[in-house]
């Protein structure tokens, strides 16, 4: 009851506040009339009675004060009242509010754009269910342990027998995510089919809405399908009745047994189509134990270890290994699904938060910077509030409300900064960064946007806060127009504020310098082909209508087509382009030579299938023997063409031409060694075996990419190509034709993504330190005034006045380059696992960034300098 | 304000400001007059220590308010003490004489009993 009218009482004096003010000042009036009326009475004169009461009463300001404190709606009113202060004293100077609002958002609206993406990608759980329990396996020589290499589908069937670790062991085909070709109504059109084994969905606990999932049985290449509720509703409208139906896929017909739900995202290939059954037969790959074809995952049992399963598999191995003895020495290792999923992107957006939080801080400092100079031309409203009894508490409390509304002002333009930022990172980082695409604005983002504002606003808003409830009451009585802080002290925070922004800025443009020093080196790489004036296409040849013949005689024969249309240098086909990647990597040994028998005869070569032209077509030189041509075709004994680190491996000291190796369960002949070409795009190469389609089609059906080399620009041959084409086969698709540099490019998307952003950091970074100095150098040339003009009175010449302040502004700004190079110094370590063939300390880039922000701190400092010399000395002395 | 001594001060006020209003509603300065010569002039309540009471009181709920006019046709905000002041009243009289008494044995003691 009591608490009840306590909280009545608190609120009604809350809403009735102007009406109890107005009657508190009443009451007390009457109370001071009633005591001189009492004095009078007494006999004392009427004024002096007035006098003696007002000092018996006490100060009336002081009792309000105490009574509003009585009425326990202080808390709200004074910050109601300090938020709209704060307000009214912001909208008095918009421009000052306008600059803090936009600064502030963007390091809020940065932060959180970044943050989201690192939400996205490395702090969401992947969308199954008990993801923690997902787990990828991966092989890799008993010497190279960090390799993370596919596996043989003899180690896959063993693991998936004897692990008792796993619930469901799984494998998949992502090699042929390429896909088939749905040739409906008229016009062919290619979708990306994943082969996976039968307990590929129970690994992942997602089962078809409609129909059901695939069962061991059909581990045998059986025509079922599955498909991806967009497919399904492309193709079937939504119909049930699709299940049951046959989908013809490159000419054969699936049974459609499935529907996977509406939201399912693969882990492996989030964008595929449909999924059909892996072919696991003995006898077709899985014959060949080292053959490493296979991706494969699986969902550990609930309460077993990574570590525990791990062990077990260790034990597997060892068997194996004895089982396999001189074909495979395998090992396998566990990883986190998810870890596995985000892979390299975890250390580009680490990087990048990094250098954001960089960014805010500096704009925390520059705001802080911003407000004490602002407190300064205060200072006098300051020292007015003390000496009439403000206290000391309130007008921090004052000051740190002004610093969170503003903070607020920035989160929300920050906001639309981020959503800019956000749809910019989207843009450049899909296809390069898993999981982008389920970035979004969510509450827990806004959340951290909301706590990284209030966390600023205390950061910038406390050092202003504490100078303004050091005002003291006697500066108040001084003269408005002098300088009330110009003190030494005062500069020498505002200096070491500066220092600080341009330190943080230096970090970050030799971060972006390192970045984009890398970044040219990588794009300068030699990768041994000529990528600039070639076109590359995927052609992929059905099945039904093409035998193995009919494949290498239409491989070889579109080469030769296209080799003659005008514009056209060469033209080839390659189941694999350089530099995306490892692929077919099969265990090779030597069968003469020196090395004949011994442990390094035997090396994992990566196995190409070329056809036409090819490597003229991509511009790597014959080194020796020569190339493949009409002779090398089904009929003829097998013949092989190895790359320099092969022939080095295989046959060590001798002439490679006419040696024998195996590979792939067969021999071959060595005709001709090529250069090494770039596996991946940091230049790293791996031994490589060349086989002729012609020889190879019957063996496997390894779709070729195709590769021109154009006279004029590739793009422009397109038409011509596709009518070529056309003439052949009107059905093929010619598929995702790109220039040979954008399909290597594409391996580099990542370092480019982290490049742009750091580089945006680092200009934002830039144009803020320099703002920061520009400002501080303006305020103390405006506190200076008066020296400078009276020191120009007394004869001092304008360009001793312009190289002080010159000089004080590049003092400040080389303190900053001195903290930043220790800044530097301090997160190497961080950045030489990001860079690529340059030192995280590159005098060059160190330099570059020293003088870069030497230049900007000098045009900073410029304007100021030659402000100083404006001041005319009779102005001042008047 | 949040030392031991001050709060004793301030809750013997709210009790003397309740005991007065028990005679009859009455406005502040009244309050104070009657205080200072009920005590012979021993307290001296000043408004700065009155107001913020009367505050609280009215927030506890043991005290009313309302504007009247005086005899001498001033207008004044007049309190009267509500059922709860009364009870309260009471309340801190009994406590209050409990605690005087118990004071007052330890100040005439002339010697130390001996434990029981």
């Amino acid at each position: 009851m009591s608490a009840l009218s306590d909280v009545w009482a608190r609120l009604s004096s809350l809403l009735l506040r102007r009406r109890e003010e107005r009657e508190l000042a009443e009451e007390l009036r009457f109370h001071l009339a009633m005591e001189a009326e009492s004095r009078r009475a007494a006999g004392t004169p009427a004024a002096e009675a007035e006098r003696q009461s007002r000092i018996a009463l006490g100060g009336v300001e002081r009792t309000s004060e105490e009574v509003r404190d009585a009425r326990g709606t202080r808390v709200f009113e004074d910050s109601l009242r300090d938020v709209s202060y704060a307000m009214r004293t912001l909208a008095r100077s918009p421009g000052f509010a306008l600059v803090v609002m936009l600064t502030l958002a963007l390091g809020i609206g940065g932060t959180t754009a970044v943050f989201s993406a690192v939400d996205a990608v490395l702090l969401k759980p992947l969308p199954y269910q008990e993801p923690g329990r997902l787990v990828r396996l991966y092989q890799h020589g008993a010497s190279t342990p960090g390799d993370r290499g596919v596996v043989t589908p003899v180690h896959y069937l063993a693991y998936r027998r004897q692990l008792t670790s796993f619930e469901h062991l799984a494998a998949v085909l992502t090699y042929n995510t390429t896909g088939e070709d749905l040739a409906g109504s008229g016009h062919a059109e290619r979708i990306q089919v994943l082969p996976v084994s039968a307990d590929y969905f129970d690994v992942l606990r997602a089962q078809p809405v409609i129909g059901r999932d695939f069962e061991r049985s059909e581990e045998n290449g059986a025509p079922s399908v599955i498909l991806s509720h967009d497919l399904w509703e492309r193709l079937y409208h939504g119909n049930a009745g699709a299940v049951g139906q046959a989908l013809v896929m490159s000419g054969t017909p699936f049974t459609i047994v499935g529907v996977m739900p509406a939201g399912y995202v693969d882990p492996m290939v989030p964008g595929v189509a449909a999924w059909v059954p892996l072919d696991l037969r003995p006898g077709l790959d899985a014959s060949n134990a080292d053959n490493h074809y296979l991706d494969v995952l699986g969902r550990l049992r609930a309460g077993v270890t990574l570590s525990r399963a791990q062990a077990e598999l260790n034990t597997v191995d060892a068997t194996l290994a004895r089982e396999y003895a001189g074909t495979s020495d395998m090992r396998a290792t566990l990883y986190q699904l998810k870890e596995d999923v985000v892979g390299g992107a975890s250390r580009s957006l680490q990087l990048m938060l990094g250098a954001v939080g960089l960014v805010l801080l500096l704009v925390c400092v520059n705001v802080a910077t911003l407000l004490l100079v602002r407190g300064s031309a205060r200072a006098h409203e300051f020292a007015l509030r003390a000496a009439l009894g403000g206290m000391r508490g309130r007008l921090v409390r004052q000051m740190l409300i002004e610093s969170f509304v503003l903070a607020l002002a920035g989160e929300l333009a920050g906001l639309v900064v981020a959503r800019l930022a956000m749809a910019a990172i989207v843009a450049l980082g899909a296809g390069s960064v898993p999981r982008l695409d389920s970035l979004t604005m969510d509450s827990g983002v806004l959340a951290f946007s909301l706590a990284i504002t209030g966390a600023s606003a205390i950061v910038f808003g406390i050092l202003p806060a504490l100078r303004a409830a050091r005002a003291q009451p006697i500066d108040a009585l001084r003269a408005e127009g002098r300088a009330l802080s110009g003190g030494q002290r005062q500069s020498r925070v505002r200096s070491g504020l500066v220092t600080a922004q341009v330190a943080l800025a230096f970090v970050l443009l030799v971060g972006a310098g390192l970045l984009i020093v890398s970044f040219h080196r990588l794009r300068s790489l030699d990768l041994g082909v000529k990528a600039d004036r070639a076109l590359v296409f995927e052609l992929h040849l059905p099945e039904a209508r093409y035998d193995s013949t009919a494949r290498a005689r239409f491989y070889e024969g579109v080469a030769t087509r296209i080799a003659q249309l005008p514009g056209v240098r060469a033209a080839g086909g390659i189941s694999r382009l350089p530099a995306t990647g490892s692929f077919h990597r099969w265990g090779t040994r030597a069968l003469t030579g020196p090395v004949v028998g011994k442990p390094d005869g035997q090396v994992g070569a990566e196995q190409r299938v070329v056809s036409g032209d090819y490597f003229r077509a991509a511009g790597i030189p014959i080194l020796e023997g020569r190339a493949f041509d009409a002779r090398d075709d089904a009929s003829a004994p097998r013949r092989a063409i190895v790359s320099t680190s092969a022939a080095h491996q295989l046959f060590p000291g001798v002439d490679p031409i006419g040696q024998r190796l195996r590979t792939g369960g067969f021999d071959w002949d060595v005709i001709g060694v090529v250069p090494d070409v770039g596996l991946d795009v940091e230049g790293r190469s791996a031994p490589t075996v060349y086989h002729a389609h012609a020889q190879f089609a019957g063996d496997r059906d390894w779709a070729l990419t195709q590769v021109v080399s154009t006279s004029g620009s590739p793009t422009a041959m397109l038409p011509a190509i596709r009518s070529a084409i056309a003439m052949m086969d009107p059905e093929l698709v010619l598929y995702r034709p790109m220039t040979m540099a954008d399909a290597i490019g594409a391996g580099t998307a990542q370092r480019k993504l982290t490049l742009v952003v750091l580089a945006s950091f680092a200009a934002i970074a830039l144009i803020l330190a320099a703002l920061g100095l520009f400002g501080a150098l303006s305020y103390s040339v405006k506190l200076r005034a008066r020296e400078f003009g009276v020191r120009m009175a007394l004869g001092a010449e304008r360009g001793a006045i312009r190289r002080l302040v010159l000089r004080q502004g590049l003092a400040v700004t080389v303190a900053g380059v001195a903290v930043g190079v220790l800044g530097a110094l301090a997160l190497s370590r961080i950045m030489a696992s990001v860079v690529f063939h340059v030192k995280p300390l590159d005098p060059g880039v160190l330099a570059g960034a020293v003088l870069f922000i030497l230049l900007v701190g000098a045009a900073a400092a410029y304007l100021p300098a030659h402000r100083a010399t404006a001041v005319d000395p009779r102005s001042i002395l008047q | 304000m949040t030392d031991a001594r001050s709060e004793l001060v301030q809750g013997t006020l709210e009790m003397l400001v309740l005991k007065t209003l028990a005679f009859e509603p009455m406005h502040g300065w009244g309050i104070a007059q009657r205080i200072e010569r009920l005590s012979h002039d021993v307290f001296l309540v000043t408004q700065g220590s009155l107001y913020p009471a009367l505050v609280r009181m009215k927030r506890r709920g043991w005290i009313t308010s309302s504007w009247r006019t005086t005899e001498n046709n001033r207008r004044a905000r007049y309190y009267a003490l509500t059922a709860a002041g009364q009870r309260q009243l009471e309340q801190e009289r009994v406590s209050w004489q409990r605690v005087s008494s118990a004071v007052n044995d330890i100040l005439r003691a002339s010697h130390i009993p001996a434990t029981t």
